[in-house]
């Protein structure tokens, strides 16, 4: 009989099937994105704040190499968990078969559409044109 | 009743206790952050594909109303943080988990995001209202 008292509980294994290695990752993505997501908005948004960002701030974030393999973990990271958690709470609520295709391929394709514009942003930096910006 | 009211309804009357209570911050700032996560990857974006349009995107975000969502955001972003990791760590190692430390590890997120936020919405209000009231820059 189950108890309506549980003092232990059984976590077993995740199955070696696609969901279960998408529960694993987001656990493994989850404890990436402390330190990738904090340290961020540790320093946009508490310490340089968005009264000092402009283009020429980000010109010289991207001039380190560094800060762009940074950027990009984040974007890989944190929009694939935050896109895989909005599907998640979708079929939760979503229980019939072809809403639920039609809302996974939905959500599958704005996360490659978006994470492709995020990578060209980050890979082709701060665009010609802005009146001259300092990339060094 | 639709599936809608029977979600929020059904939250609100549903007695679960701390563990609820962590399930459902945990669900609201995730997808807060996603709905911000997403709009700003397209607006950071503008600086390569129309980087006239990236002053735009930054006066947004200077906007009072903004930089109060903002400071929400930040809270949002502890809590989940804070919240995954205890989740994460008592699904990794299920041999940590007792029934009578579900409750002050719930507490103990709640606390350390207090904790870590304070400060934050300290500095971040201080030019909230520098930049609204005072005249800064
Ligand atoms: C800061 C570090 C983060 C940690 C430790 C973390 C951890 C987690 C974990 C463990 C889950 C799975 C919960 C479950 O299966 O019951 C989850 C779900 C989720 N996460 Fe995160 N996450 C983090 C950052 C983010 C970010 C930046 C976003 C937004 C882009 C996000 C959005 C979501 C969403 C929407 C869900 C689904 C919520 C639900 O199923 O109720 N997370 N997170």
């Amino acid at each position: 009989m189950t108890t309506l008292n549980p003092t232990s509980r059984v976590v077993s294994p995740p199955p070696r099937s696609l969901d279960g290695r998408i529960w694993l990752l987001m656990r493994y993505s989850g404890i990436a994105l402390i330190p990738l997501a904090w340290i961020h908005v540790l320093i946009q948004d508490v310490l340089v704040g968005v009264h000092r960002i402009d283009l020429d701030y980000v010109a010289l974030r991207w001039a380190t190499l560094g800060w762009r393999v940074y950027d990009m973990a984040l974007l890989g990271f944190a929009f694939a968990h935050g896109m895989n958690g909005l599907r998640q709470v979708l079929e939760d609520y979503i229980t019939r078969d072809r809403p639920r295709r039609l809302v996974r391929w939905g959500l599958f394709a704005a996360w490659l559409v978006i994470t492709a514009i995020g990578a060209a942003a980050i890979v082709g930096g701060v665009g010609r044109g802005a009146g001259e910006v300092g990339g060094s | 009743m639709s599936p809608l009211r029977t979600v929020i309804t059904g939250s609100v009357r549903y007695r679960g206790r701390e563990g609820q209570l962590a399930f459902i911050l945990h669900r609201l700032s995730g997808l807060g952050t996603l709905l911000f996560l997403a709009l700003h990857i397209l607006d950071t974006s503008t600086v390569y594909f129309f980087p006239a349009l990236y002053k735009e995107a930054l006066a947004l975000y200077r906007h009072p109303l903004f930089m109060l969502g903002e400071i929400f955001l930040v809270a949002a972003v502890i809590y989940h943080g804070t919240n995954g990791l205890r989740i994460a760590l008592f699904d990794l190692f299920p041999r940590l988990w007792r029934a009578e430390r579900e409750k002050p590890s719930v507490y103990t997120t709640l606390a350390v995001t207090v904790v870590l936020w304070l400060p934050a919405a300290f500095i971040m209000g201080r030019s909230l209202i520098g930049h609204t009231f005072l005249g800064w820059e």
